[in-house]
């Protein structure tokens, strides 16, 4: 029981009927609170999605964008993702990519990783991707968060490092490999020296059609001495250390240069028809001649391997535009489509084992991005592919 | 001069005014409306109206029917329940006292937690009610205009009175068309309660010139058409009792009542009683009581009466405490408290109780537990 009820109890002047305004103002204070400590968190939380360097998405069950972060506004300027499918601004197709990470993602609810090759705004980037389902609770649709880091650089080094370490011991064996040819060489082509200096006094001992003979082969070879100690300079070429500067270099001498060295392959292969068009007079550019040099072997290599022993070979040089070039085309087997983007992918590849380990591409790819180049692939399974390579043509 | 104040809901009055109760509720932003109401009410089809008027609107409505006369504490909680498990918003309390008060403990229970003696005494609601409607049946209680509950505490065997300006409703829907179906016991209890309010608070030692006209156009009403209202349900006489009755709440919500109330909280706790039988007994001798202390307010109550009363001037009595007697006896009203409570051996406590009712303090004559003793002792 309560203390005795007074008067003024049941006057009540300082009571009234209470009413839901000062709870509603309280509960607007609250929520204004509320609100703007919400809005913080939000604020940095977009602040450590924007500090993200991925790109990174969120994609509806279809592929369509539903939010992005600065990195991609910064990789698509100008364009409003918002509802786009990601394929059609990633590959410019109409249909989901098979090799996506989305769907194995959804359906297996595990975060799942690939690697692709993405040409965007002309230029080949390599992305990795991580899809990660977003189970969101208390809904029916599933999203999928998806990050894509450019993983080009890494890449690069990647190959950069494995080409170095197999350059440094090619290196290596052909500075043995060059003096220990050398040396035989160097005597050979002494002792046929030799052989025609002591012909010239055998002149009148010998008949002149065995004089003929011997002088034609000792000629010959001289020449094919000197020709192998071309190769063997060619070679040394390849294992000195790569020049940090670019320098003017002359595309139709380095395709030369590095045919010599395949010189031998073609003639093993008397089916395999080579077809060589330099153009001149040609401008040179700035580069590095061993590491361009190596663009044109890799190509050259995998060409003759397309076409198995048995086809046609092109090489030509060009001018065109603003841009020098190189093409190397082949008659082989062509590239199914569903290799294409993994062309460059280092160790990537479809030879045999022992033929190679899938980095010659992935090489050439970096050599020719190092250059301010790029690579153009054209091909049709059965019918051949042809490689170009463009230049930016240096302005005196 | 006492600062005093007076405080009266929203008040629709009228025959058919009813027909506004869905709007009503809608503008208090109803949705899921909580029904109180009572038995009596839902056999004369009124709870039926009131849904099918609701449904009408699109408004939800959930019914609790777990009320007894003197509502209880505990079904103050059931219904509370009922309100929290329907998410209801607006409260609408139909019938006499008891429903329209166990509305208003709801709302307090929902709104303020704990238990309904939590707020016994006065200015103890701490927290906003939720919207209440109450639609008074009797013409009597007036609580649908006041800021008093009265609660029945089993455990204790008293009546709480829970008084607190928030308990006053935000609407009150007078309708005079739902007296129609009262029996003829329930309307002569029911105007005595409405008369007893008037004359307890027009002498009470807060009244103000508020509540003092309130009072004496009750009392007016209530003398004028008890007998034709109780005896033919006469329409008119119907409708002016549920004015009285309602001016009689406004008086006693603001100016307070006396011991006659107290000690009829007291024995109604105690016994079951209908609050509206003890009251006829009790009033001559509270009012004689009184006498010295408001002589002059009493002669004008008894010179109303006697006006409103067609009665032939020779029988005319000048007394006020005789007046009532005799026009309570002409109704056939039991007038010994023996004839409605059991025993008198628990007086004392009883009195010692309605000493300490809130309803006491603004008594006009200071009463302790001996002279309600008396009191009591007269009335038995």
């Amino acid at each position: 029981m309560p203390e005795k009820t007074a008067l003024h109890d049941l006057i009540g002047i300082e009571h009234h009927k209470l009413n839901f305004f000062q709870e509603l103002q309280k509960n607007i204070k609250e929520l204004k609170e509320i609100n703007r400590e919400s809005e913080d968190q939000r604020c940095e939380i977009a602040a450590i999605l924007d500090g993200i360097t991925d790109v990174m998405m969120v994609l509806s069950e279809d592929m369509k964008i539903i939010s992005v972060n600065r990195v991609f506004e910064q990789l698509f300027p100008g364009i409003n993702p918002i509802g786009k499918k990601c394929y059609t601004l990633f590959r410019d197709s109409e249909h989901p990519c098979p090799e996506c990470p989305a769907f194995k993602s959804l359906s297996t609810n595990t975060v799942c990783k690939n690697t692709a090759i993405f040409r965007i705004e002309g230029k080949n980037q390599q992305f990795d991707m991580v899809a990660s389902p977003l189970k969101t609770p208390g809904t029916e649709e599933d999203r999928i968060l998806i990050f894509k880091r450019d993983v080009t650089m890494e890449k690069e080094y990647q190959a950069k490092f494995y080409q170095a370490e197999k350059m440094a011991t090619i290196g290596v064996l052909a500075a043995g490999v060059a003096h220990e040819i050398n040396n035989p060489m160097a005597a050979v082509a002494g002792f046929a020296e030799g052989i025609q200096r002591r012909l010239t006094r055998l002149d009148k001992d010998i008949p002149a059609e065995l004089a003929e003979d011997l002088y034609d082969y000792t000629n010959t070879i001289l020449k094919e001495c000197l020709r192998c100690q071309d190769i063997v300079k060619t070679l040394l070429s390849f294992s000195r250390p790569v020049a940090s500067e670019f320098i003017p270099v002359d595309l139709n001498q380095v395709a030369e240069d590095t045919l010599r060295l395949l010189d031998h392959q073609f003639r093993r292969y008397q089916q395999v028809k080579l077809e060589v068009k330099l153009t001149s007079p040609m401008q040179s550019i700035l580069g590095n001649e061993a590491q361009l040099k190596q663009v044109i072997l890799n190509l050259l290599t995998n060409a003759v391997d397309a076409i198995e022993h048995n086809g046609k070979i092109s090489i030509e040089t060009f001018i065109e535009d603003e841009h020098v070039g190189v093409r190397v085309s082949d008659s082989g087997c062509g590239i199914p489509e569903e290799n294409r983007d993994m062309l460059f992918e280092p160790f990537f590849t479809t030879k045999q084992v022992g033929k190679g380990i899938g980095i010659g591409l992935s090489t050439c790819f970096n050599i020719v991005r190092e250059h301010n180049g790029e690579i153009i692939v054209d091909s049709e399974v059965g019918k051949g592919s042809s490689f170009t390579v463009l230049f930016p043509l240096q302005r005196d | 001069m006492q600062v005093t104040k007076f405080a009266i809901p929203e008040v629709i009055f009228g025959n058919g005014s009813i027909t506004y109760l869905a709007s009503c509720a809608q503008r208090l932003g109803a949705k899921r409306v909580l029904l109180v109401s009572d038995k009596g009410l839902e056999e004369s089809g009124w709870v039926r109206i009131i849904i099918n008027l609701l449904k009408a609107a699109n408004l939800d409505c959930v019914y609790f029917d777990g009320l007894t006369s003197n509502p209880r504490a505990c079904q103050i909680q059931q219904g509370a329940k009922l309100y929290r498990d329907h998410n209801a918003d607006v409260i609408i309390g139909l019938g006499g006292g008891s429903p329209i008060d166990a509305a208003k403990g709801i709302a307090t229970i929902v709104s303020n937690g704990g238990e309904i003696h939590d707020y016994e005494g006065a200015n103890r609601i701490s927290r906003p009610l939720p919207p209440m409607i109450l639609i008074p049946t009797t013409a009597g209680s007036g609580s649908d205009v006041s800021q008093y509950a009265i609660i029945t505490d089993k455990k204790r065997k008293v009546k709480m009175a829970i008084i607190s300006r928030s308990l006053v409703p935000n609407i009150s829907i007078i309708d005079p068309d739902l007296l129609v179906t009262k029996p003829r016991e329930l309307i002569l209890a029911s105007a005595v309660d409405a008369l007893a309010h008037a004359i307890e608070s027009y002498v009470s030692r807060l009244a103000s010139p508020f509540t003092e006209s309130q009072a004496l156009t009750a009392i007016r009403l209530i003398a004028g058409n008890i007998k034709p209202a109780a005896n033919s349900k006469d329409h008119e006489a119907l409708k002016n009792l549920s004015i009285a009755s309602t001016a009689a709440g406004m008086s006693f919500s603001n100016a307070g009542l006396g011991v006659g109330h107290s000690l009829a909280h007291s024995l109604g706790g105690r016994y079951d009683v209908t609050h509206g039988l003890t009251l006829p007994i009790l009033l001559p001798n509270v009012v004689r009581f009184n006498k010295p202390c408001a002589e002059r307010k009493m002669e004008t109550i008894a010179r109303t009466i006697n006006e409103s009363c067609p009665a032939p001037a020779k029988q005319k009595k000048h007394d006020l405490s005789e007046i009532l007697q005799s026009m309570f006896e002409e109704l056939g009203i039991p007038m010994r408290l023996r004839e409605i409570v059991p025993d008198n051996d628990q007086m004392e406590e009883i009195c010692r109780l309605a000493v300490k009712d809130a309803c006491s303090v603004t008594n006009p004559r200071e009463a302790d537990c001996d002279d309600l003793l008396k009191i009591c002792g007269e009335s038995w």
